[in-house]
Order: C-alpha cells, then structure tokens, then sequence
C-alpha cells in the first residue's frame, strides 16, 4: 500500500519518470544525481548538456575542448544507455508478474540482452574513451540487477499475499479433530486427592466392591446388631456379603498384606442404601490409615490440615469435633469453613449458615482394628480418616445434586456442549 | 433429641450462655443440628379469667366475652370457641400481643361489638400437641390472673436439637445431658434431685410373679398402680412433652414417656386386668408367632426376637413395642408398669429386621445402664400418684440385679502424651472427675478411674483419652505433618494406569461418566450371553432400592448403552462418546472377582450434522489403539464373535496370548430395545493386563535412513491385512522395517470377492545405508515369493 501511495503523491509533483518509486528508494535521491555532482554543473559549458526529457545529463567530463568528434560519439553511447534506463524502468513497472519479469530481465541482462550489446560494441569507440564509457555502462547493469531484485522481491511478496488471501479459512469453524472431552468432577476429585495424599507420602491401596462381613464390619469393631450399623444402610448379596458401605475395609486387608509400618490411601466405590438429593446408593470416599510407633492426634491433624489447604481453591479454616466411630477411637470429626460464604451468611445454602461444613471423619485407630489386622495394638498404634470425594466435588464445583452425577448426562457433564 | 433447654436447668446450673452451650457440647462431640425458639414470636400474653360471657347480638356463633387481665385492666372480646366459660383462666393476647406464627392482635370490630385483644388456643400458642379440646386453651385454676402467662407456661424455651452418637445411649437422656453438661461447661453444676421411694406393700392382687426365661434379659422390674382415673396430662407436662418432640396422650402414656426423657429408662404400661394370665414373662419369640403391635400391625416374629408374655401368650415385643390387646385404655384402672433393661443386640436386632423404631427400641440398641431402672420406676409410680390418683404404695416384683459391673480404667501419662502430645495428667485427672469418673488409684505416671455405670461406651484407656481431648477440645492438640512420613509414596500401576487411560480418552473427545455397578437384569439380558457365560450371570442384590439397580454389572457395556441412550433421549443429535473406568462383578467357582475395566462407546452424529464426516469401526479402533500407545503396548485385533456384537464387526484385542478385551459395532438388537436407531461401537478392555507392563524400548537407535518400497496384492475380500503385512515381514528378513498398509480398494479392474491391498515397506539396516541396488534385490524375491505363494501382485 504504502508505495501506491507515494506513486500517486510523486505525480502530483509532476515528476512523471519516477512514477514508480520502489520500496526502500528515498524519495528526490537518484542515483544519477550522485555522478551530476563529481563536477558542478556550473563549471561546464552548454554544448556539454545533453537535455533529455527535461533533465539534465553531464557528459563532459572526459571531454576536453578540442576532442570534438569523439566527444559526440561518446555522447551517442551515454544517450542510448539512458534510453536503456529509461526503457528498462518502464518495462519494470510494467511487469506484475513473475513471468513477465523473467522475460524482461532476459531482454535487457540476458546473455543477448541489451546491455551486453552495448558493452560488447565498446570496441568501437576509442580505446581512451572505452573505460568512461565502459563504467556508465556497468553501472547501469548494477542498478538494473538491484532494481530487478526488488522489483522481483515486491511481485513475489504480493503473489504471496494474494494467494493468502485466497485460502481464507473462517477460524471460527468448529475443529476437524475432536476437542477434548470432560471428566467427571468426582473422577476428577479422586484424582486430585490422591495426589495430595501421594505427595504427602501414602501409597495408594485397593481392595473390592463386594465384601463379606467380617471385612465391612466385624474386622472395624461392628458386631451384629451394632447401632452403627443402623449408620450404614447396607446392599446384601444373596449369600450374605455386601456391598461395602465404606473404603475400610481396605485397611483391614491392606493390614493384613503388609503389616506395620503402614501408609496408605483407598479411594474407590461405596454403597448405601438411600436415595435422595444428597444420598446417592453408590458414593466415592477415600479412607487414609497411617500405622507406626508413637502416632498421635497432631500427626493425624497434620495431614488433614495440609489437605485442607490444597484440595479447595485457596486455603480453609478447619476445626475438630469430637464424634463416634466404632473403629477409631478417639474419634474425630473435620470440619472446613463453608467454601460458600466463609461463614458470613447465616442464610447460606451450603453450610446452613453454619459457616462450616463437614469433610471427614477421622480418629485414632481402635486397638481392636489393629488386632483384626494382625498387628500388636502394645507395638504400633496409628490413625485413620475417611472422607466423602463426591461431598467434597460437590463443594469444588458447586453441585446440588448428587445423583445426576451417576447418569451420564452429557449436557451436565459438558456444560452443555453437546448438540 | 430435642433438649429443652428450661427443663436442662432445671436439672443444672449453666453458667453460660446458649451460644457456648451449643458449640462446646458440639465440640465435645454431641452436634447441634439445630437450635428452635418455638415461641419467639409469641409477646403480650397474660393470662386472664373470663368473668361474663354474652351472646352476640347479631352473630349466632360468637360470644362477647369479659376478661379480667388483673392489672393489665379488663378486655371485651369476641370469640368464637365452644369451650368459653365464666370462670376459666385462657391466655389472652393483649391489643398489641402477637401470636406464636407472627400475628398481631389489635382491636377489631365483628358487627357491632369491638373486640380488644383475644383469648386464645393452644395453636395460637404455638403449642398444637398440648390441646385437649377444641377452644380455648384451658389454664389451670391455680393460674395468676393478669400475669405473663408466656414465662408461666415456659413458651419461651429454647429446644436444642442434639444429634447423639450411637455410643453414647446415656445422653438420650435430661439426666444424662446435664450430666454431661456438668462436666464439659467449666463452671456447671448438677442440682440435686430427690428420689422418690418404692412402696413395700404386698400386692392387693393374685400375681404369680415374672418368668424371665431368656438371658437378653439382663433386668425386669413391675410396679403395680391402682384405682387410675385416666385423663389429660397436666398443661405443663403436655407442654413438655410437645417440646421434646413426644405428643401427650393421657396421664398415664405421658408419665411413661416423660420419666423415659427424663431417666433415658424406656417403660411400659400394661392394663394389668387385660393380662390374660397372673404373671408376666421374658422369651424368645417361637418361630412364626404373631403378635399385633401398638400401632395396629400384625408382626411375625422370628426365634431370637424377644417376647414379654403373659400366661404364655406375647402381649409384648420386649424393648420395642407393646401389644394392643394389654394397651392402657380411657377405662383402665390399674397398671402393671414394666421398668426394664433388654440386651441391646437383641433390640436392634429385631427393631431393624420389623423396619420398627420406637423410642424405646433406639434407646435399648443404645444401651441402657441398669441403674437407672429403680428410680425410673420410683419415680413413674410418683407421678402416677400426683396424676392420676394411683396407688402406688406397692413393693415392685424385681428379676435380676439392678447395677452394672464395676469398671475400672487407667490413664498413664505416656500414652497422654503419645495420643495428644500433652502430659498434664492432673488436668486430665480433673476432666474425668467433672465427668463423674472417680479416682480410685494414683501415680505419677497413672490415675485408674472406676466409670460411671450408665457410660457404658468406656471401656479403655483410649476412652478415656478421648474424654480429655473432647471436653478440653482437639484445637489444643497440636498440628503436624508425621515424621513417619518419611518416604515417598506410590501411585501403584492400577491408579496411573487409569489416570493415563482416561486423559488420553479425555484427549481424544470422550467424555467420561460414572454410572452405577447394579444394572437392570433385563440390561445384561438383552446382550444375548449363552448359559455358560460368566457375563450373562450376573451376581443379584438381595435387597435392592429398585429392580433397575438389582444385579451387579458383569460388563460396563450397559451402563454405557443406557447412558447413550438416555442423551439420545435428550435430544443429542451430534456425536456422542462416553467412557468409563470401573469394577464389573463375575462371579467365580467359590465367590466373585472383579476385574477393573475401562469401557467406550461412540454413536456418531445424524448425517446430516457430520460437518467433516462420520466416524465408524475404525476411527473408533484408533480411539482403542491410542490407549495402548498411552500405556506403551502393542495390542492385537482378531476378527471374532460377541453375542452383542455385529458378526462382521466385532474384535477380540489381545496382548500376547492372552484376550484382554474387544471393539464391536454393537448389533442392532441391544440397541434397538434402549431407543438408539444409531450406529453404536463400544470397547472394553481389562485394566489389569494394561497396567505396568510398558514395552516401549528406546533401545535400538534406528540412525540410518530407511529405503521405501511398496507392494500391491490382490486377495480375497476377507483376507487379514495383518496377517499379508506378517508375511511379506517374514519374506523380506531381517532388513524389514515397518511395513504399513496404505491403500485397499475393491471394484474395477479387481475381480469380485477379491480386493488390492497396497503396502509400503520400509527397508533398513542398523549399521549402514542401504543402497536402492541391494533392497531391489530383497523386494524382488518377496515379490517373487508372493507370487509363488500364488498371490497376484498388481
């Protein structure tokens, strides 16, 4: 754009020969100028000016007064050279392509162009004269080549640019491939415990869906007929297994496999029997169970703070509560600050204006557990913690119902970005 | 349990507001759930006497009537209850007075006659349980004219709902709340209560005595009232009763449940001339027995439920409920109360399987101490006496020993200090007194204490640690991270494995669900499995919430079916791909195992609306081989059968030898019957054989460039290419590189039932560049050899 502009401005100044200025070429330098000024025009007589389209030409600088005739032959070959420039520049202008720039470089820098006829008739000149001579016309060929490149280099970057402009994409076109997909935010929780646990320095232990009693409840100190197991509405398998109602299980056999010292996590599946916004029959926790000599309730704190620092989008306040569970004792609750209102809204949703919400039940492991699991309750003691990872998605991501989340909804799980 | 807060301090002194009450006693490890001012709203009430009443000029149904407010002056008001009288005490809304639900009362006129202020019911008061009549709420004779009638019913009380811990029995009681609240509130301190005293007459009746035949009996004790005249409690206990969540029912019902809230003891009363026999008995309920409870209900019993009999026949299920045919009535005259303490395994045992709660059965699963079973009975047969007119003067029939074991404790410092890093056993020693435990042993490094009977959840030194950190609270525990954790811990394969799977299904567009592990039998049904298919059996639940969740999942396949189908449902008509880890359950010679899956499934979208094509069997196969390259295996895919699976369409995938999944395009049938009239293709693969078993080596540097040639066969149409891509590998020797299938085309120039399969072999050496001379010389011969295999090469 910018040297269509000057183009036009260069006209209006009525300077007609420099219609076409290339880019990079300062505007009033030329490059005939430079050799006008090695001697001043005033010092030259006027049969040394040769006027041609209206500038003038220095001629004389070789030619004394006396070399007359040789003068005027001289004359003849520096009028031809600037019949060249001329032609070759407007041929230059003319070409706005790459082909027709081809063909006119063949005409005037080929091997038969036009140049190298005139260097090739310098034989005819006189031998004193064929160097001045000789010198014009070289440097002809030199700024001919330059302006051929640049002229070259304009035509090549605007048949770039055209043909950009013809492969146009609309980039606001869905992508061919296939985005990427969603998780599912309690997939995705565990995923983020686990780290925080790992990181912490447990290892991560499984164990299956399908227990049998001792495991699910006889092992943790919960007899038969146990009020605790009124806690835990439990699935039953027609031979009297269950469904585990809990992740601790895994500490029992996890105990039992690998004996003390112990650090492990279990996240995975559990089952209830109750249904409703908040109740899902099937859930996700994570149970934690540390085992070693001299554990103790800041130990367990520990851990927990340092997970309430990181599960959640900036840190929370915590608290502890006494509570029961029949396999921990002492037994602890955990609650953190409402990641709703921080405990500033008495009409708070989440927290029921209580400012905290529960996350996990914890305590000391109870030496009847240890003892189901094959370890000396005099030797090793340890803690344990269980927490709800749906519960916990459910705070992250601000869900109000837990069962759409086991339905596979897609607009839910995509937040619509399905069609 | 609702806790009224007016009755608590009637039992002890709280120095404390009711704020600090409700988070100390949450802390200690009884959490409030919620905390109720019933009567808030409730201001300008006192009571008045209605001193005239006159008919109503113009209205038949209302009454002008005259109420004398003491002090408060004299009111003329209108009313329109039944029950109005000359002489009683209501409580009456001065003008300005608002009611329980918000209401104010002013001054109004009813044609003719203004009304100022107004005498009101029960309901007005907030208190709907404590009526007796319809009308006006009838206060006692006794009542001062012209005082605050709001204090003198104790409508103002505050109700605190406590949730209690299932150990914790001995707090389903006011005498057990305060004495906790005596020991966690520094400061609190238990009032003393006079015990009333039993009788010691002999019983005026022919009574044979108590048949205690079965051990879950641990305690039975009946008292004998006589010459009852049932009637409405009195206004202040039918008040109490409504604010502990128990509606009154008659002088006699309502003495059995306020001395239960009281004492935490459950009690019944039997109409002792309904008894069928002179005596009253304890057993095991006989296999197929019938009884019909309180509330109407025939019950059948099992052995091992526990029966209270009367000549033999159950008139009772012990602990939980009574029977109907020795329920107290409006003319029953004398009572058989039953004060008694069943084991609690027993109660909860048959209170769960009959699905029938009941005060008593909660408490009894809870654990009742056997200390509390005299003064439960001294004082109901009290109150039957200031009641009801009873006589009570009667010596109780008493099976079994009315105390609990003595339990000893020790605390030791060490272990003080091991649990909650502190060592002040003095102030531990303190706590436990404050709690009612008493020191009956010490040392500098250990206080043994015997426990209270009725906390029957201490049994170990760890209890007693937890009675210090609850009432001293966990925040003077110090926080930090275990030195035990001194090593870094382990992801395990399964969990990595699985993390890998799913971002890479994430990466590939598949959105990834979890549905539930109990399916639809008809669900897994439908796949069509034949008999000796582990996958067509699966495991059922015996006690399933409904018969859509009543067997486990053998195969995450109908999860996935169900939730495709069901955003079809929706209204989806784009793609759709949804994945899945988890445990499917298979049953196995002596019990279950349950492998971890990962499933698929993809439904491309309507035609119409595939911007840049559809997808199918193979993109969906790139989809499965990319969760190998994730976890660094080479799988292969072998032309097979499912039953659920289209016969030309279906993929076995192995690693090795062994199968470890399979990619179908699913038959139409299973589909058609879940609504979807789309294409369908599931994976499903074992996480097992997936996880840790990388074979991805960097071991060989492949430096020198490769030499390209390709090869066109012509086959039949159901020819392998893996298998000709083996072959021309084993033709073309140890120079053979990759060899890729790049081209298959059928029709002209191909006869029919054949199609060309073109194939680019790379050909390298690990040592130098091959040169186009000595590969030539290689293709040749594998083209030669082809073509002696007779394959025509094109």
């Amino acid at each position: 754009m910018t040297h269509r502009r000057s183009r036009a401005l260069s006209k209006r100044r009525g300077t007609p020969s420099r219609s076409n200025p290339l880019p990079g070429e300062e505007q009033g330098r030329r490059p005939d100028e430079k050799r006008a000024n090695r001697v001043p025009a005033e010092s030259q007589g006027p049969s040394l000016y040769c006027r041609k389209q209206g500038r003038q030409r220095v001629l004389s600088v070789w030619a004394g007064p006396g070399s007359g005739t040789t003068c005027w032959e001289e004359i003849a070959v520096f009028d031809k050279v600037d019949r060249l420039r001329e032609e070759c520049r407007k041929a230059l202008e003319e070409a706005t392509d790459s082909q027709t720039l081809n063909e006119v470089r063949v005409r005037y820098l080929g091997k038969k162009g036009e140049l190298t006829q005139i260097l090739r008739s310098l034989g005819s000149l006189p031998k004193e004269e064929r160097p001045s001579v000789g010198q014009a016309v070289n440097a002809l060929r030199e700024e001919m080549e330059e302006r051929f490149a640049r002229r070259q280099e304009e035509i090549l970057h605007r048949e770039r640019e055209s043909r950009e402009e013809e492969d146009w994409i609309d980039v606001t076109l869905p992508p061919r491939t296939r985005g990427w997909g969603a998780f599912h935010p309690v997939a995705q929780v565990t995923q983020e415990v686990i780290d925080i646990f790992v990181g912490l320095g447990f290892s991560v232990a499984t164990g299956p869906e399908l227990e049998d009693d001792f495991h699910n409840f006889e092992a943790l100190n919960i007899p038969p007929h146990h009020p605790a197991r009124d806690m835990q509405d439990t699935f039953y398998m027609e031979d009297g297994r269950v469904l585990r109602t809990q992740t601790s299980p895994v500490q029992i056999r996890s105990m039992q496999q690998y004996g003390a010292p112990l650090r492990i996590i279990c996240p995975g599946k559990v089952f209830r029997r109750d249904s409703d916004p908040t109740h899902s029959p099937m859930f996700h926790q994570l149970e934690g169970l540390l085992v070693d000599r001299d554990v103790s309730v800041a130990d367990l704190k520990g851990c927990l703070d340092a997970f309430a620092q990181e599960i959640f989008d900036r840190p929370l306040d915590v608290r502890y509560r006494s509570s029961y569970f029949p396999f921990t004792e002492p037994s602890l609750e955990m609650d953190v600050s409402c990641v709703a209102c921080e405990g500033r809204d008495p009409q708070c949703r989440i927290c029921k204006g209580s400012g905290w919400l529960e996350i996990s039940g914890l305590g000391m492991v109870h030496p009847n557990v240890l003892r189901s699991g094959g370890i000396d309750p005099d030797e090793f003691n340890g803690f344990a913690w269980g927490m709800g990872l749906d519960r916990i998605a459910m705070l992250k991501y601000g869900l109000k119902d837990l069962r759409i989340l086991f339905e596979g909804d897609a607009s839910y799980l995509t937040h619509g970005r399905v069609y | 349990m609702l806790v009224s807060l007016q009755w608590l301090k009637e039992l002890v002194h709280i120095p404390a507001a009711t704020e600090e009450l409700t988070e100390k006693l949450t802390d200690s490890g009884s959490e409030i759930e919620g905390v109720e001012r019933p009567g808030e709203h409730l201001s300008d009430i006192v009571i008045g006497e209605i001193k005239a009443i006159d008919s109503h000029a113009s209205r038949d149904a209302l009454k002008v009537a005259d109420v004398d407010c003491g002090g408060e002056g004299v009111f003329r008001c209108v009313t329109g209850a039944p029950n109005a009288a000359v002489g009683q005490r209501v409580p009456f809304a001065l003008p300005g007075g608002r009611l329980a639900d918000g209401t104010v009362i002013g001054e109004r006129e009813f044609d003719g006659v203004l009304s100022s202020g107004m005498a009101l019911s029960a309901g007005e008061l907030g208190i709907p349980e404590a009526e007796t009549e319809f009308g006006l709420l009838e206060l006692p004779d006794n009542a001062p004219v012209g005082k605050d009638c709001i204090s003198w019913l104790n409508l103002d009380d505050t109700v605190l709902d406590v949730a209690i811990t299932p150990n914790r029995g001995d707090l389903l009681s006011m005498q057990g709340m305060a004495r906790e609240v005596a020991g966690i509130i520094p400061g609190a301190e238990l009032r003393e209560q006079p015990l009333p005293g039993l009788g010691d007459e002999e019983w005026p009746v022919s009574f044979d005595g108590l048949v205690i035949e079965d051990s879950g009996c641990l305690l039975y004790t009946l008292g004998l009232a006589e010459g009852i005249t049932i009637a409405p409690s009195p206004l202040p206990q039918r008040i109490r009763l409504a604010r502990s969540g128990i509606r009154p029912i008659n002088n006699v019902v309502d003495v059995t449940n306020l001395v239960m809230l009281h004492w935490g003891q459950p009690l019944h009363a039997f109409d002792l001339d309904r008894l069928p026999a002179g005596d009253i008995g304890v057993r095991s309920a006989a296999e197929g027995e019938r009884l019909v409870t309180l509330d109407g209900k025939e019950r059948l019993l099992e052995e091992g439920d526990l029966c209270i009999t009367s000549g033999g026949t159950s008139i009772g299920l012990a602990g939980v409920m009574g029977g109907e045919d020795t329920e107290v009535t409006g003319e029953t005259k004398r009572i058989a109360l039953e004060s008694a303490v069943f084991a609690y395994d027993k109660v909860g045992r048959t209170s769960r399987r009959l699905g029938l709660g009941s005060e008593a059965a909660f408490r009894f699963a809870r654990g009742v101490a056997r200390t509390k079973t005299m003064p439960a009975l001294a004082q109901a047969l009290q109150l039957f006496r200031e009641q009801a007119g009873a006589r009570t003067d009667y010596r109780p029939l008493v099976s079994g020993e009315p105390a609990e074991p003595e339990r000893t404790v020790s605390l030791r410092r060490s272990v003080l200090q091991r649990m909650l890093m502190q060592d002040d056993l003095e102030r531990a020693a303190a706590i436990l007194s404050g709690l009612g435990f008493a020191e009956t042993g010490r040392s500098d490094e250990k206080r043994t204490f015997t426990v209270p009977a009725a906390r029957l959840d201490v049994h170990i030194e760890e209890d007693l640690v937890e009675e210090v950190a609850r009432v001293e609270g966990y925040d003077k525990v110090p926080s930090r991270i275990p030195p035990q954790l001194y090593r870094p811990g382990t992801t395990g394969d399964m969990v990595s494995v699985t993390r890998r799977l799913r971002e890479t299904c994430m990466g590939r567009g598949y959105l990834e669900i979890v549905t539930y592990s109990f399916v639809a039998p008809q669900d897994v049904e439908a796949l069509g499995f034949p008999d000796d298919d582990v996958r067509g059996r699966p495991l059922p639940v015996a006690n399933p919430i409904s018969q859509d969740q009543s067997v486990m999942r053998t195969q995450l396949l109908p999860g996935l079916l169900k939730a495709l189908s069901r955003n079809l449902r929706s209204g989806i008509r784009g793609p759709l791909r949804l994945f899945e880890t988890g445990n499917v359950f298979h049953r196995t010679g002596n019990g279950h195992c349950e492998p971890v899956r990962i499933g698929g499934i993809l439904s491309p979208g309507r035609a119409q609306l595939a911007l840049y094509g559809q997808e199918d069997f193979l993109s969906v196969k790139g989809d499965v081989l990319s969760l190998f390259e994730a976890v660094g295996l080479r799988p292969r895919f072998e032309q097979a059968r499912e039953p659920f699976g289209h016969a030309g369409q279906t993929a076995h995938i192995y690693i090795g030898d062994r199968l470890i999944g399979y990619l179908a395009t699913v038959k139409s049938a299973p589909a058609d019957r879940m609504g979807i009239n789309r294409p369908v293709y599931a994976f499903e693969l074992d996480l097992e054989h997936l996880a840790g078993r990388s074979e991805v080596h960097f071991g060989s540097d492949l430096r020198y460039p490769p030499v390209y040639r390709d090869i066109a066969i012509m086959v039949p149409r159901k020819a392998g290419a893996r298998e000709l891509a083996e072959m021309i590998a084993e033709l073309a020797g140890e120079w053979a590189g990759h060899i890729q299938l790049f081209d298959t085309y059928e029709g002209a120039g191909i006869p029919e039932g054949a199609k060309s399969l073109a194939f680019s072999i790379a050909y390298r050496h690990p040592e130098r560049t091959l040169n186009d001379e000595e590969v030539e010389v290689v293709h040749q011969h594998v083209r030669e050899e082809l073509a002696q295999r007779g394959y025509q090469l094109r």
